[in-house]
């Protein structure tokens, strides 16, 4: 049992990892805002992470200390809070599509920019940051940290979906013009959303750095966005069950895939297609939840917390709002 | 001809101080189109005020203006003798004006309660912080919100539904629920857009009856734009007709039915 969890060290990390990037993703949505800028928080925290630890607080041999792996994450979070703040009010006057598409243009400008040179000392430049220091002797002991990471964020968004702050979160996703008329100011809790969101993904952008490595310009890009907004859509985003859920999830998939392939009881063929199709069936199970399950596998029914359906089915159509008036009245 | 002109010829923006609401001169363009043209007027604290007209009026227009949803092209709002042209909706809600919309905008996948416990928004104050720990004030805070949710729940007869999906609702139910939740902002001033569209004449009785309940008990100003006459003309104590943007009569109930353009806006000439 140990012995499984020692060779599976990264990849459960990762799962946890996912997960609360998922959750860095679900904020922002869970108030209405298809932002997909969680990868360039993540980046910008790796970064913060990779020159504190090699260039800030080297250290020569042995193990890097982890209060200062805390540090980093820390830094990191605050930095992409304040990033997050003045890039979110430009960009959360946009909507829906628009909005997505503005937040990826900011991923790819973060990873235009680690290539210039001129940030090169920071970020390594094509090559990236190398030999970041480990401060854990296995990969499964980055638990400790990853594993409070997961709990204290999913309780943080447990919480916000049961009071004041997230209930304008989600009155703002259900309609945001009637939110505005009962008091609720948009702008201040669509920055608000995004900001939690790029906090979480900063922080862990960090941990990732440490866990990787090494960090450079294949971090947390376009493809990044698309994986986490996938674990979202597909676990859920109704509840903060279904990004945990989806990110755990999705990111142990395609290593059981391969893992199924490799137990030799298969044909040989099919046991291929597993091995080297895993990304062909990954897709297919993304399109076919998608149909069957727009609002994600998990739902808040589901979990039993949601809303009931009125016992009576709803007036199929609303009544004309216009009808000819006083005619005969008057 | 009724020109209201007792209410239109006031020249600076300084209203009477007795006036809840006075609109001077609100005009909004769309295009070509003059959607509200030049409508001024006032309305006076406790009374419920009709605003009617014929399809495409600007019934609905003059409401989003009034609540910072639609900007004016020109005019002005004062609200309690304080200019409020332009505002932010968030911000005239602040100010104690509340809203339903014509066609139900309710928080349509959110429970019941949750759509009436949201509307609480501006009398809580409890940080964000605060409210992620559950400190006293916040779990305080949380409590009177549910509370006085299920209060306002109870007047509409909808608490033994408060944990329905709003959406799931009959449509008449819907419109109890905007109702309520624009009570919960505790407003002065309540503007309901065709509160009894798609309501049976009992119902619509009940919702008359109702409307003159909540002003009593909360001490409220209230403007409705209703179709429906007879509610119309047995609830208002004053009645505003809007024709193709314009203001034509302005007046009590008898006198705007008798009114020759009035008459010649529905009928035609």
């Amino acid at each position: 049992m140990a012995a499984f969890f020692v060779d599976n060290g990264f990849l459960l990390v990762s799962m946890i990892l996912a997960a609360v990037l998922a959750l860095s993703l679900y904020l922002p949505i869970m108030a209405g805002q298809l932002s997909l800028a969680s990868p360039g928080f993540y980046a910008i925290g790796g970064y913060i992470a990779a020159y504190m630890s090699t260039k800030l607080f080297p250290i020569d041999s042995g193990l890097y200390p982890v209060w200062l792996v805390v540090l980093e994450m820390i830094a990191a979070g605050l930095v992409s809070g304040v990033l997050a703040v003045l890039v979110g009010i430009p960009a959360l006057r946009l909507r829906g599509i628009y909005l997505a598409l503005a937040t990826i243009a900011f991923v790819e400008i973060v990873r235009v920019l680690s290539l210039v040179q001129a940030f090169e000392p920071v970020t390594g430049g094509a090559v990236g940051v190398f030999n970041i220091p480990q401060p854990f002797g296995t990969q499964i002991e980055y638990m400790w940290l990853a594993l409070p990471l997961l709990l204290i964020s999913g309780w943080f968004v447990y919480r916000l979906e049961r009071i004041r702050a997230g209930r304008a979160f989600v009155a703002l996703r259900e309609d945001e013009l009637a939110a505005d008329a009962m008091g609720i100011n948009p702008t201040y809790y669509e920055v608000l959303a995004f900001t939690l969101g790029a906090i979480v993904a900063g922080v862990v952008g960090a941990l990732s750095a440490h866990l990787l490595n090494t960090w450079n310009a294949r971090q947390g890009t376009f493809d990044t966005s698309i994986n986490v907004l996938a674990f979202v859509l597909i676990g859920g985003s109704r509840t903060f069950v279904g990004p945990i859920v989806g990110g755990l999830v999705l990111t142990a998939l395609p290593e059981l895939l391969r893992s199924l392939a490799g137990i030799g009881l298969l044909p040989p063929g099919v046991a291929q297609f597993l091995a080297d199709g895993r990304t062909i069936i990954y897709g297919l199970l993304l399109a076919l939840s998608t149909i069957f399950f727009p609002q994600g596998l998990i739902t808040p029914r589901l979990l039993g917390i949601g809303p009931r359906r009125a016992a009576a089915p709803p007036v199929a159509e609303q009544p004309a709002s216009d009808e000819p008036p006083l005619r005969e009245h008057v | 001809m009724t020109q209201p002109s007792a209410t239109m010829n006031h020249a600076a923006p300084s209203a009477p101080v007795q006036s809840v609401l006075h609109v001077q001169g609100l005009t909004r363009q769309f295009g070509g189109l003059v959607a509200v043209n030049n409508v001024s007027f006032d309305v006076r604290p406790g009374e419920i005020f009709g605003l009617i007209g014929p399809n495409g009026a600007g019934k609905t227009t003059l409401f989003n203006m009034l609540t910072g949803l639609t900007q004016p092209s020109s005019g002005a709002v004062l609200y309690y003798g304080q200019n409020i042209t332009g505002e932010k909706p968030y911000r005239i809600a602040k100010r104690g004006i509340a809203r339903t919309f014509q066609n139900v905008r309710l928080f349509g996948t959110l429970s019941v309660l949750e759509n009436v416990m949201i509307a609480r928004h501006i009398h809580t104050r409890s940080s964000l912080m605060r409210g992620i720990f559950g400190l006293p004030p916040a779990r305080a805070e949380e409590r009177e919100t549910r509370r006085r949710a299920f209060e306002l729940l109870e007047l509409v007869g909808l608490s033994a539904r408060a944990h329905v999906e709003a959406r799931t609702l009959p449509y008449g139910d819907q419109r109890r629920l905007e109702i309520a939740r624009a009570l919960a902002l505790e407003p002065r001033l309540l503007l309901l857009d065709e509160p009894a569209a798609g309501m049976n004449p009992n119902e619509k009785q009940e919702l008359s009856d109702f409307i003159r309940d909540v002003r009593a008990r909360f001490n409220l100003t209230v403007i409705l734009i209703e179709h429906h006459v007879p509610l119309v003309m047995g609830l208002c104590e004053r009645i505003a007709v809007l024709n193709f943007g314009k203001l034509i009569a302005l007046g009590d109930p008898a006198r705007v039915q008798n009114d020759r353009a009035v008459i010649e806006a529905y009928l035609g000439e």
